[in-house]
């Protein structure tokens, strides 16, 4: 236990490892590839410092800021260097787990399970003496009852979702809610429906989304948009709805077992999931998340979400858009090989990912065997080729590439094998795979450039996630994909 | 199925197996017993079902139900397997021989049938318990007023408060098998105390004469019944209001009475209540009420109506508690003084509810009984009384359309069979007795027989009802499907060893603890064939075993990979008893007892392949290790450590790991603070720890002081802390400010359905501020006042450290007057009245300001403050 508040400078200390991170995790088997393009550096971090990093954010000065599960703020000078040398100062201890860190008008605006706390040093001697309090008028009296915020919104307001008591019921006041703190400390609820979420934040157009994870009414892992006035799909916490001045409970309760498409035309207020990641291809417990809005540093992914594994160690990437007034979207692997398990992502001011989290013994086992880490993929300028974004069409999909493909191979039908399923939506914990079909190409069309395809589909199956093996496409100059695989999660098909 | 009010007969197994047509059609011929009446050989009787024995039957069963029963069995209990037998009998015949047969079973030995009044709480608990216990795999789920909920596809259980007594009900539960040899209905081999509770709650519906309802509480009763804090504990009859007949009543019980009052003439009556909380309705109004109160004498409270002649509905709540503990009910009337009501003018019901009378046998009717219970055939199912049976056509001859298995009324058993079933079963009549079944049918056809399929799915043979799927529940959900569904037994006879199955299958081991659901037991004689034929038909692909050239080389790796710096197993499992770390997961002490060393082997490298929807994570993800500084990174080898470290069962090297400990916070020149759950200051503790070697807890929701203790600071988790000094003091729930209603009020605090507590008070916690020295000064709101509440410790004199205590009240504006309360407990003395000490602990005001003393159990020091536009300040001090 470390609590003396002095400066602790520490350049280069090695970590005792079983492993490099990139032999962990051989699910996807594109570690070795993905290492050409984006490396992982790990950041050092000294043995007596109990660092479980919950949550970053930059600073305006350069540093990286870290939350940790103990309830400390840690400022890191030096994490984006090459090769790092951090500095790690201790600027606030004595919180409950720290899930929301945001930095604005000199003050560390921190998300912790009781309360979204400003804390700020008014004595400018580097240590934080103020904590005021924004809000604590949430429910918090049982186990599991996490609480994960985003950064700070255009208003100023921080979103902060509200898991489930105990992962199941919601006997406090909103759990199962997301509510956005605004600057003044008002509490505002804003949709029902979680269960065990994890972090929340923007896409590029400014919707505010969270993760969820598989289990009941949860088929699997999922990128849910936080609608004000939705429903997200766990009944569990309709009992507040009486709290909320101007909403009303829903009249009608999921049947189950039954499936989303058929639950979101008997409840008006039910907001499908924008994304669904199939369970174990993508992901097992997805956690933090962040926008790619590097000005390119990072890449061709720009405006992209990239998101964290807890379970699997990993990075993945997701892109949404809006399709008859809802969300929805694919998702992409990206990067596997990480040491621990990952709680957040960040980008720096350089354009690197932090990502950083823990395992422990206390939950899931957990593919990366660290304890603790932070780690940072850097880009090394390389563009793979990969399967930028899809994006629906009336009639197919339209498919980007970060190079140009090859367009003999890629205007054939027969290359392209998609499958379609959809999950049960139901009390019971989590959903195999249901409904399976398989869709075929009619017509795939080239772009001139290379740079797309247009798949025009003999149906598209709406509820459906819809399942890309792209494994026979080669680059122009006759690579294969570096990820063959996408998914795309159908909730509409756009009308024109 | 077609529906049951049809009378179809029951047989639950199969209406969700997909076993073929013709082993159906067995199945219903030996659930039927149809070889009981149509002779073949001992193998096709001893397959099918017997009828329950009927010794004792005069005890176990109400004489009223049973001629009842008799005489129309398929309206009594819609779905029975009883035939009807008097089918082509007229009315009179009918009940003549009902009534006979009836006199000659309870001729048979003394009878001591009575019924019990059902204890409604424990009711309650039954229900729960009939939900969650398995008993809804065969029989109906019900909603809470008791309607069968999936009638067509249940076993039936017919009116069984009018079946059984209380008594008669627990002991057939306890051992089924007495009175129902086939073992169709299984023993859940349940603790009495809960067959007692299920018992009450299928029996909930027994009326009994009495003169008042009660049910009795206990708990936080001044939250009110209803709440969380207030439990119900037992329920029942009593003769009137006096609280003797209620046994031992303790502090923080509370009554609630519910009864008809007989108004023997109409006119103006005056009811007097004392007491000091409670209230009184009449035909639903409530007339009085008074909070309950630990801190007031007695109160006599009075109202006076016009009532009319006859029944009244009465209600009353009682509160034990006060200072001086009192409950009187009186009434006076016309013709009437001013006396407690007498047992006379109450009933449990408005309609006269007849005493139980047992039957007297008449012999003559008994001896007539008899005949006709051997003339009918009635003993050639019911073997137990050894009476000649008698046979009818043997099996071999039988013809198809004809008789039982027809429409037609005659002087054969009725059973009301369906269309379908009267198809099946004549279609399939000769292969019933003939057919030859290979050992996958025959288990599938056990598995069907005893409905096995309706919790456990065998290759889809079966398998848990969508419908019933929600009540299968478990302790931990976190473990997902695996921890509330019974296993799926496809490869089950590759998977566990024929001694384990043994074990479970006959004599009631579970490893499943946190599974609701009981493993029931159908008897050896039924279902123990199971054993070698899972054995014989199971098959999975041969592993070969690598060979272990050094033993103790390979248990340590197994000891290393199991423990939290290998695969963390015991990250979800326990080990040897509970796993404080662990998410529950069965125990891995003896898993080389009880699964087959081979199916490890497949199972490890691959848990998906038995499970799809489990949460064990493969750890040789396409057969590599995610470890290959084991062992060389070897998975045979691994999975092999791992079996030779596990086979040295409760005797293995502790998993490393399993025992965890806490971070010490150690305080030195400055204050060190912690937040979160796992001591008495609630969820959003914050604890402080001064150098001077004192520390206390306060409590960020309610914003007040709820701990203070001496020594070394607190042990520190991720999110939680316990206090690890000395000399613990405790402070009560509550917010510190309030504006009582009167004296005798109760203080405030967040019980835990008051959701919005303590806003709803004006509260709002608005964080703190550190000094140099990185003390805390808490902030925060009340109404409009602002609160900054700061602690210091001071140590004038050695070893004689305390706390002091400042309290800033600003306002922009005059406050109404409202009491700060310092002090909670028993045994409160005041030296002054501003010097006071509870126990050990001193708290003295030091800033002028005068307190009052509530005395009592629940007693309490409240300063009247009243701030008015300024600043106010208070100064306290805390020493023990």
């Amino acid at each position: 236990m470390v609590n003396s508040l002095t400066r602790l400078t520490l350049l280069s200390v090695a970590l005792t490892s079983f492993l490099s991170a990139e032999e962990l995790g051989k699910m996807w088997g594109t570690a070795e590839e993905e290492a050409k393009y984006y490396p992982i550096v790990n950041i050092p971090i000294p043995q007596n410092i109990p660092m479980r990093p919950g949550s970053f954010d930059m600073l305006p000065d350069g540093r990286l800021a870290v939350g940790t599960r103990k309830g400390d703020i840690y400022l890191v000078k030096g994490a984006f260097d090459s090769p790092p040398a951090p500095e790690y100062k201790l600027f606030a201890t004595g919180q409950d787990e720290i899930f929301g860190l945001s930095w604005k008008d000199n003050a560390m605006t921190t998300t912790q399970f009781g309360e979204v706390t400003k804390i700020s040093d008014s004595d400018g001697d580097g240590v934080a003496d103020r904590y005021d309090t924004l809000s604590n008028n949430w429910g918090y009296a049982e186990g599991h009852e996490f609480a994960f915020g985003s950064k700070h919104d255009p208003d100023g307001n921080i979103w902060v979702a509200l898991g489930l008591s105990g992962s199941y019921n919601s006997h406090n006041l909103f759990r199962g809610w997301a509510v956005k703190i605004t600057p003044d400390g008002k509490m505002i609820p804003v949709c029902s429906g979680l269960r065990s979420p994890g972090g929340v934040g923007p896409n590029a157009e400014g919707a505010m989304f969270c993760i969820e994870s598989q289990g009941p009414w949860n088929g699997c892992c999922s990128l849910k948009h936080l609608k004000p006035g939705g429903f997200l799909g766990h009944p569990a916490s309709y009992n507040w709805y009486p709290f909320v001045p101007g909403m009303d409970t829903p009249k009608v309760t999921p049947d189950s077992p039954s499936r989303f498409q058929l639950e979101k035309n008997r409840i008006k207020e039910l907001v499908p999931p924008a994304i669904r990641f199939p369970y174990i291809k993508m992901g097992r417990s997805i956690s933090g998340f962040n926008l790619n809005q590097t000005g390119g540093k990072f890449g061709p992914f720009e405006n992209q979400i990239f998101l964290g594994d807890y379970t699997l160690s990993l990075i993945m990437r997701a892109t949404t858009e809006k399709i008859n007034g809802v969300w929805q979207g694919a998702c992409y692997p990206f990067r596997e090989g990480l040491s621990t398990g990952i709680m957040n992502v960040e980008f720096t001011p350089k354009g690197q990912l932090m990502a950083g989290g823990f395992t422990t013994s206390r939950q899931w086992p957990v593919r990366g065997t660290e304890p603790y880490a932070i780690q940072r993929i850097d880009w090394n300028g390389k563009v793979p080729f990969e399967v930028k974004e899809i994006n629906i069409k009336k009639t197919g999909f339209l498919f980007t590439f970060t190079k140009p493909i090859d367009k003999v191979v890629a205007a054939n039908p027969d290359v392209y094998n998609i499958t379609t399923y959809t999950h049960i939506f139901r009390g019971g914990y989590g959903s195999p795979e249901v409904d399976q079909t398989t869709r075929k190409v009619t017509k795939a069309e080239p772009s001139a450039d290379g740079l797309s395809v247009m798949l025009q589909l003999d149906e598209i199956i709406e509820g459906h996630i819809h399942d890309f093996n792209l494994d026979s496409l080669k680059s122009k100059d006759g690579k294969p994909l570096l990820h063959t695989k996408a998914y795309y999660t159908v909730n509409e098909i756009p009308k024109k | 199925m077609a529906p049951a009010a049809m009378a179809e007969p029951i047989v639950s197994g199969l209406s969700s197996s997909k076993l073929n047509p013709e082993l159906k059609a067995m199945v219903m011929v030996e659930e039927l017993n149809c070889v009981a009446c149509h002779q073949s050989d001992a193998v096709f009787a001893g397959r099918s079902k017997k009828a329950p024995r009927l010794t004792g039957v005069g005890s176990r069963i109400h004489p009223n139900y049973l001629e009842e029963f008799i005489r129309n069995p398929h309206k009594i209990k819609p779905g029975t397997t009883m035939p009807d037998v008097l089918a082509s009998k007229d009315q009179n015949e009918k009940s003549e021989i009902a009534k006979s047969i009836t006199h000659f079973l309870l001729s048979l030995e003394k009878n001591d049938f009575a019924p019990q009044l059902p204890d409604v709480v424990a009711a309650t608990e039954g229900e729960r318990l009939f939900h969650m216990r398995g008993c809804i795999a065969c029989h109906s789920p019900r909603d809470a007023e008791g309607v069968e909920l999936m009638q067509d596809t249940s076993v039936p259980l017919g009116a069984l408060h009018k079946k059984y007594s209380g008594k008669s009900l627990v002991k057939f539960l306890m051992n089924p098998h007495a009175v129902r040899p086939s073992g169709r209905m299984p023993d859940l081999k349940l603790p009495a105390k809960e067959l007692e509770a299920i018992s009450n709650y299928l029996l909930r519906d027994t009326q009994m004469p009495g003169h008042l309802n009660y049910t009795l509480y206990q708990g936080s009763i001044w939250e009110g019944i209803g709440t969380d804090g207030v439990k119900a504990i037992r329920a029942g009859h009593v003769d009137d209001f006096n609280l003797k007949t209620l046994g031992k009543i303790k502090r923080q019980y509370a009554v609630e009475y519910d009864g008809w009052l007989k108004i023997p003439k109409a006119g103006s009556y005056t009811f007097y209540l004392t007491l000091n909380g409670g209230t009184l309705a009449i035909n639903g109004k409530q007339l009085l009420s008074l909070e309950p109160s630990q801190l007031r004498a007695p109160t006599e409270l009075k109202t006076t109506l016009d009532l009319k002649q006859g029944w009244q509905k009465l209600k009353v709540s009682y509160y034990h508690t006060g200072d001086d503990k009192k409950f009187s009910l009186e009434l006076e009337g016309p013709g009437r003084k001013r006396t407690p009501i007498a047992s006379s003018m109450l009933s449990v019901s408005k309609q006269p509810i007849p005493e139980f009378v047992a039957p007297k046998v008449d012999a003559v009717l008994a001896k007539r009984g008899r005949e006709y219970f051997a003339n009918l055939g009635c003993a050639s199912c019911h073997t137990d009384l050894k009476i000649q049976p008698i046979y009818s056509t043997p099996f071999a001859q039988l013809s198809a359309g004809k008789g039982c298995i027809s429409d037609s009324v005659g002087k054969h058993p009725h059973y009301g069979l369906g269309t379908k079933q009267l198809e099946l079963m004549n279609k399939f009549l000769p292969v019933a007795e003939k057919r030859k079944l290979n050992d996958r049918e025959k288990i599938n056809k056990t598995l069907t027989t005893f409905n096995c399929i309706a919790c456990h799915d065998r290759d889809g043979l079966g398998g848990i009802d969508t419908k019933r799927n929600p009540y299968f529940t478990g302790t931990h959900p976190e473990l997902g499907e695996q921890g509330r569904l019974p296993p799926n037994l496809s490869h089950v006879g590759a998977k566990i060893t024929p001694e384990w199955m043994r074990e479970v299958m006959l004599h009631g081991k579970t490893q499943r603890d946190y599974i609701h659901t009981k493993m029931p037991q159908y008897g050896a004689e039924n279902v123990e064939h199971l054993i070698e034929l899972f054995g014989k038909v199971d098959t999975l692909e041969n592993v070969t075993f690598p060979k272990i050239t050094n033993i103790q080389e390979s248990k340590n790796a197994g000891y290393n990979m199991i423990g939290t710096k290998g695969f963390s197993c015991i990250a979800c499992h326990d080990f040897n008893g509970k796993n404080p770390l662990g998410a529950g997961a069965l125990d891995l002490v003896n898993v080389t007892d009880r699964v087959q060393k081979n199916w490890f082997h497949i199972f490890m490298r691959n848990p998906s392949r038995f499970h799809t929807t489990g949460i064990m994570p493969s750890f040789w993800p396409g057969g590599k290790s995610i470890r290959p500084d084991v062992l060389k990174g070897d998975s045979a080898q691994q999975i092999e450590a791992l079996w030779k470290y596990l086979e040295d069962g409760p005797r293995a090297k502790k998993p490393e790991g399993l025992s965890r400990q806490s971070d010490q916070l150690r305080v030195f020149d400055k204050a060190e603070m912690v937040r979160g759950r796992g001591t008495e200051a609630g969820f959003r503790a914050i604890g402080v720890g001064y150098p001077e070697r004192l520390n206390l807890a306060f409590d960020s929701e309610e914003m007040a002081l709820r701990l203070l203790w001496k020594g070394t600071f607190a042990n520190v988790s991720l999110g939680s802390f316990k206090v690890s000094g000395k000399e613990q003091i405790t402070f009560p729930k509550g917010i510190p400010f309030h504006r009582l209603k009167s004296l005798d009020a109760h203080w405030p605090y967040k019980a835990k359905t008051n959701y919005l507590f303590p806003q709803d008070h004006g509260y709002q916690y608005r964080g703190y501020r550190l000094d140099k020295l990185r003390r805390p000064t808490f902030l925060y709101e009340y109404g409009d006042i602002m609160v900054e509440d700061f602690f210091e410790a001071v140590e004038e004199e050695k070893g004689k450290a305390r706390f002091k205590r400042t309290l800033n009240f600003e306002s922009s504006d005059d406050q109404e007057p409202f009491y700060f309360r310092i002090l909670a407990g028993k045994g409160i003395t005041a030296q002054s009245e501003s010097d006071f000490t509870m126990g050990k602990l001193q708290v003295r005001i030091t800033s002028g300001q005068k307190a009052i003393v509530r005395k009592g159990d629940a007693g309490d020091v409240l300063i009247p403050l009243k701030v008015s536009k300024g600043k106010l300040t208070l100064t306290l001090e805390y020493q023990w």
